[in-house]
C-alpha cells in the first residue's frame, strides 16, 4: 500500500549574505594577459587601418572635388587667355587700323619722295652682305 | 515555469530577428541579383557622365606669327530628358532664354531620352542665363568655336568650318585631319548635388597649327585695292595674286566678292569660290608671253627680228583674224610691247604646234599646280592635235583655259630665270611649337627648269618694253623697274557660244624690280564696266600694289624718282581716293570684339588731341610689328656685326670699310624679322656728322 504523502508546503527565505572580498587577491594569469593585449593592440591595428581606408576615401574624394574645381578653373583662364588673344588679333586688323588711320587720325600714304634710302657710296655692293636667294640661275 | 516562458520569448526574438534577416537579405538577393543590371544602369545615370573632349583646332598664323584663324572655348546647352521633371516647364523656360520657339525644343526632348542638343555654341549671356535657369538635367558643355579675327581678310585662303568644326573649304578644309586633331571621351563621376569629381585625365592631341607664306599687311594691301578697282570699274569679279618668283611662296591671294568666314552662310555661296585656282578663263595677250618664251628658247627668232604684221588682219585656214590695231613692220620685241595678235600667230606657226604644246605644258597649263587648296581647275589645253586655226588662237591666248594661279607661276619662272617652282601657300606645320615633317603633299618639290636662263633675262627685257612704251605704260613704277604684260580677252557670250564684243576678261601679270624680281603680280578683272583693256584697269591696279608691297619688303629702288611728277599724280590720286575707299571699306566692325576699356580711353584721348590739333598731318601709321631690337654696332669689325645681324635673322648691308661709324636703324630701335640693318665703316675720323635723313627700316 502506497501511502499518500502530503507534500509539505516549505516557504522559502532569501537572505542577503554579505561576503567582504575586498581582500580577495585575484591571480593574475600572464597568458591571458598576453592575449589580452594582443587582442586588443591587433584591434586597434585593424581599427587603425580602417579609419585610415575611411580616412582615405574621404580626403580622395575631397580632393577629387578640389582637383574639378581647379581644372574648372584652369579652364575658365585658358579661355579667357584664347578671348583675349582673339581679341587682340582683331583690334590689330589692317583694316580696322587703316580706317582709325585715315577717317579718325587724319592720316594719309607718304608720298614716295617722303621716303629716302640709305645713299651707299660706290663700291658698296662689294662690301654688301646679301642673303643670296635659293636656287637662282646662273 | 519561469525559465520556459525566458524560454519563449527568447525563441520569439530570435524568430523574428530570423525573419527581419531573411527578408533583408531575400532583399539584398532581389536588388544585386535579379534587378541588378536595372539599378547599376541607372545608377551609372546618375553618377556618372561620360563627356566627349572636343579637340581644339591650330591655329592658322600668317607668316610672321599674326593669327588668322582661331578656335575659343564656348558652352553649349544639352538636355538629358530622362532626368527632367517637367518638360513643358523647361522648354518654355529655355525658350526666353534661347529664342526658340517652345515646341522646338519640346521636340528635341522627345528626340532622345538620353541626350538632345538645346542650343550650340552660345554667347556667354545666353549660358550664363541657361546656367541660372539650374533645371534639373538641363546642362552646359564646352566646345570650341572657330573664329576668324581679321574677318574678310585671306578669307578664301582660309576657307571655313562648320557648326561640328569639320573645314568646308580654303586651307580648313585641306588640312583638315592635321588642324582637327583626334576627340576623346572620358567619364567623370558625379555626386547627389551633381557636383563633378574624379574626371579621368583626356590625353587631348590638339590639331597642329598652320603657319601660311600669306604676309597678312600685303594680303591686306592687295584686298584694299582690288576693292578699290572693282568699285572704279565696276567688274563682275577679281583676283590678285602675289607670288614671291624665287620660292613659289603666294604672299597674298585676294578674290572679289569676298565673304567673312565667320558668318559664310549670310554670304551667296559663288562668294567663296577661290576664283585664284577654281576659275579657268581665257587669258588672252598675256598668253603670248608663253608663245615668246617657246620661240626664243627655241632659237627659232630673235627679239630684232622684223615680222609684217600684215597691216592688222591675217588669213588662217580661211578664217580672218584681225588684230586689235593695224601693225606693219614690228619686232619681236614690238609684237609683245604693243600686243599685236598676227606678229604673235607668225611667231607660233614658225615655231610649230609640237614644240609650242610642249613648251605650254611645261609651264604647267593644263595640269595642276599643285597648290595647297581645294578645287583646285586644271585649265583646258587641247590634246596635241592642233590645226593651224588652233595654234593661232591659242599663241594669243584664245582656245585655252588657264587659272590665274598657274599664269601666275608661269611668269614668275620667266621672272626668276626659268625655273617653275610649286607655287605654295603652307610655310610649315607646328603641334606644341614643334616643326612637324612635311609630308608628301606639303614637301617642297624642287624647281624644273622650262626655259634657258638666257630665254628668261631676253623675256624680261621684252616684257619691260611692254610698260615703258607698249601696252602697259599705268605699270610704271615710281622708284621701280618693271615688267608684264597686259591681257583684255574678250569673253563668251554663253547665249551666242560667241566671242562677246562687251565683255572683256582685263589682266594684267608682271613682276618687279627687274633685275632682281622680288615680287610677281597677277591681277585680273571680270568684265569692267567701260575702260575695259588690261593696260587701263589692271595695270593702274599692279602699280598700286607693286609699289606699296616693294616699299614694304624694303626692296631697294633702282630708278630715281622725279618728285614733282610723283607729287603731282599722288595728290591727284589722293583727291580721288577718299570716295574709293570709303565705297571700298563699307564694313563695320560690330562683330569685331570690343577693345578694352584701357584701349577705348587712349583713342577717345587721342581723338581729343586730333579735335583740338587742327593742323593736318602728313604721316603714316606703321605697325611695325617688329620685336627685334637692333644693337649698337659703333666700333664693331665687318665680320662682328655681320655675325650679330644675321644671328638676330635681319639682312645686313654693309657699307664701306673698317670700323662701324654709323648704322640705321638706330640702336634700340625695335624692327622685324628679316629688316634690312644698313651698317655704314669708317675711321671714326670719318664720321659724317650729318645724319642720312628719313631711312626706312
Amino acid at each position: 500500500m502506497v501511502h499518500k504523502r502530503k507534500k509539505a508546503v516549505t516557504a522559502e527565505f532569501h537572505t542577503v549574505k554579505r561576503i567582504d572580498n575586498s581582500r580577495l587577491v585575484r591571480n593574475v594569469e600572464p597568458a591571458k594577459m598576453r592575449n589580452l593585449w594582443r587582442t586588443v593592440a591587433l584591434g586597434g591595428v585593424v581599427a587603425a587601418f580602417f579609419m585610415l581606408y575611411v580616412f582615405q576615401h574621404f580626403r580622395c574624394i575631397d580632393l577629387s572635388f578640389q582637383l574639378e574645381d581647379l581644372k574648372g578653373q584652369h579652364m575658365k583662364a585658358a579661355a579667357l587667355n584664347s578671348e583675349l588673344k582673339l581679341e587682340i588679333a582683331g583690334l590689330r586688323n589692317p583694316m580696322r587700323i587703316d580706317m582709325i588711320a585715315r577717317r579718325r587720325l587724319g592720316l594719309t600714304e607718304p608720298l614716295p619722295t617722303h621716303v629716302q634710302e640709305y645713299e651707299a657710296p660706290d663700291g658698296a655692293e662689294v662690301a654688301a652682305a646679301r642673303f643670296v636667294r635659293p636656287n637662282r640661275a646662273p | 515555469m519561469q525559465q520556459d516562458r525566458v524560454h519563449v520569448r527568447l525563441l520569439i526574438i530570435a524568430g523574428v530577428a530570423f525573419l527581419w534577416m531573411g527578408a533583408v537579405f531575400g532583399r539584398l538577393t532581389y536588388l544585386q541579383l535579379y534587378r541588378h543590371s536595372e539599378y547599376l544602369s541607372r545608377a551609372m545615370r546618375q553618377q556618372q557622365r561620360t563627356i566627349e573632349i572636343t579637340p581644339e583646332r591650330g591655329t592658322i598664323f600668317d607668316r610672321n606669327g599674326k593669327p588668322l584663324a582661331m578656335s575659343i572655348p564656348v558652352d553649349s546647352a544639352f538636355a538629358v530628358p530622362s532626368e527632367i521633371a517637367d518638360e513643358n516647364l523647361a522648354a518654355r523656360l529655355l525658350s526666353g532664354v534661347i529664342n526658340k520657339p517652345q515646341e522646338e525644343i519640346e521636340a528635341r526632348f522627345e528626340s532622345s531620352r538620353s541626350f538632345a542638343w538645346i542650343a550650340r555654341k552660345l554667347p556667354p549671356e545666353k549660358a550664363d542665363a541657361i546656367s541660372k535657369l539650374n533645371l534639373k538635367g538641363i546642362y552646359l558643355q564646352k566646345e570650341n568655336q572657330r573664329f576668324y579675327p581679321k574677318r574678310e581678310l585671306a578669307a578664301h585662303v582660309l576657307g571655313f568650318v562648320d557648326v561640328d568644326e569639320k573645314g568646308l573649304s580654303g586651307i580648313e578644309r585641306e588640312l583638315d585631319s592635321e588642324i582637327r586633331g583626334k576627340s576623346e571621351r572620358i567619364v567623370v563621376m558625379a555626386d547627389a548635388k551633381q557636383r563633378w569629381f574624379d574626371g579621368g585625365e583626356a590625353k587631348r592631341e590638339r590639331g597642329a597649327s598652320v603657319v601660311l607664306t600669306l604676309d597678312e599687311k600685303i594680303q591686306y594691301i592687295a584686298e584694299r585695292e582690288l576693292a578699290t578697282a572693282m568699285a572704279k570699274t565696276r567688274s563682275l569679279a577679281g583676283t590678285v595674286i602675289v607670288m614671291n618668283p624665287n620660292t613659289g611662296e603666294i604672299l597674298a591671294l585676294a578674290n572679289w566678292p569676298k565673304f567673312n568666314p565667320n558668318k559664310a552662310g549670310d554670304s551667296p555661296s559663288e562668294s567663296w569660290m577661290n576664283r585664284a585656282v577654281s576659275a579657268i578663263y581665257e587669258p588672252g595677250s598675256t598668253f603670248k608671253l608663253i608663245t615668246l618664251a617657246a620661240a626664243l628658247d627655241q632659237g627659232i627668232t630673235r627679239p630684232d627680228e622684223v615680222f609684217d604684221c600684215e597691216n592688222g588682219a591675217v588669213y588662217i585656214s580661211g578664217h580672218r583674224i584681225r588684230d586689235h590695231k593695224p601693225f606693219g613692220l614690228l619686232t619681236v620685241s614690238d609684237i609683245l610691247a604693243k600686243s599685236s595678235d598676227v606678229g604673235a600667230i607668225k611667231i607660233a606657226l614658225r615655231l610649230g604646234a609640237p614644240r609650242f604644246y610642249d613648251y605650254v605644258r611645261a609651264f604647267g597649263f593644263g595640269s595642276l599646280t599643285g597648290v595647297e587648296l581645294p578645287y583646285e581647275s586644271r585649265g583646258r589645253v587641247e590634246p596635241l592635235d592642233w590645226k593651224p586655226v588652233s595654234t593661232a588662237a591659242i599663241s594669243m591666248g584664245q582656245e585655252v583655259g588657264v587659272t590665274p594661279m598657274q599664269l601666275v607661276t608661269a611668269v614668275s619662272a620667266i621672272a626668276n630665270g626659268g625655273l617653275l617652282y610649286k607655287p605654295h601657300v603652307i610655310a610649315q606645320l607646328r603641334r606644341d611649337e614643334k616643326v612637324l615633317p612635311a609630308e608628301d603633299a606639303l614637301a617642297t618639290a624642287e624647281p624644273r627648269r622650262v626655259i634657258r636662263a638666257e630665254t628668261a633675262a631676253t623675256l624680261r627685257q621684252l616684257m619691260e618694253g611692254v610698260v615703258l612704251y607698249g601696252t602697259g605704260p599705268a605699270a610704271h613704277l615710281d622708284g621701280w623697274t618693271s615688267a608684264g604684260k597686259t591681257g583684255s580677252a574678250q569673253k563668251i557670250d554663253p547665249s551666242t557660244g560667241r566671242y562677246s564684243p562687251t565683255q572683256f576678261f582685263a589682266s594684267f601679270t608682271g613682276f618687279a624690280p627687274i633685275n632682281n624680281p622680288a615680287v610677281t603680280i597677277l591681277v585680273s578683272l571680270d568684265s569692267p564696266v567701260g575702260q575695259h583693256e588690261g593696260g587701263q584697269v589692271a595695270a593702274p591696279l599692279f602699280k598700286r600694289i607693286a609699289e606699296q608691297v616693294l616699299a614694304y619688303l624694303n626692296v631697294s629702288r633702282d630708278v630715281p624718282l622725279n618728285p614733282k611728277l610723283i607729287e603731282t599724280a599722288y595728290m591727284k590720286r589722293a583727291a580721288e581716293d577718299p570716295s574709293a575707299l570709303e565705297e571700298s571699306s563699307s564694313v563695320d566692325f560690330s562683330g569685331q570684339p570690343d577693345p578694352p576699356p584701357a584701349a577705348s580711353q587712349i583713342a577717345k584721348a587721342d581723338a581729343r588731341e586730333q579735335a583740338v590739333s587742327t593742323k593736318p598731318v602728313l604721316t603714316v601709321a606703321v605697325d611695325q610689328g617688329g620685336d627685334i631690337e637692333v644693337p649698337d654696332f659703333s666700333g664693331k669689325t665687318m665680320r662682328d656685326v655681320t655675325d650679330i645681324v644675321l644671328r638676330l635673322g635681319l639682312d645686313p648691308v654693309l657699307v664701306g670699310s673698317n670700323l662701324a661709324t654709323e648704322q640705321s636703324p638706330a640702336p634700340g630701335a625695335k624692327v622685324r624679322h628679316g629688316a634690312r640693318i644698313t651698317v655704314q665703316f669708317g675711321t671714326p675720323l670719318e664720321k659724317k656728322s650729318k645724319p642720312h635723313p628719313g631711312i626706312r627700316n
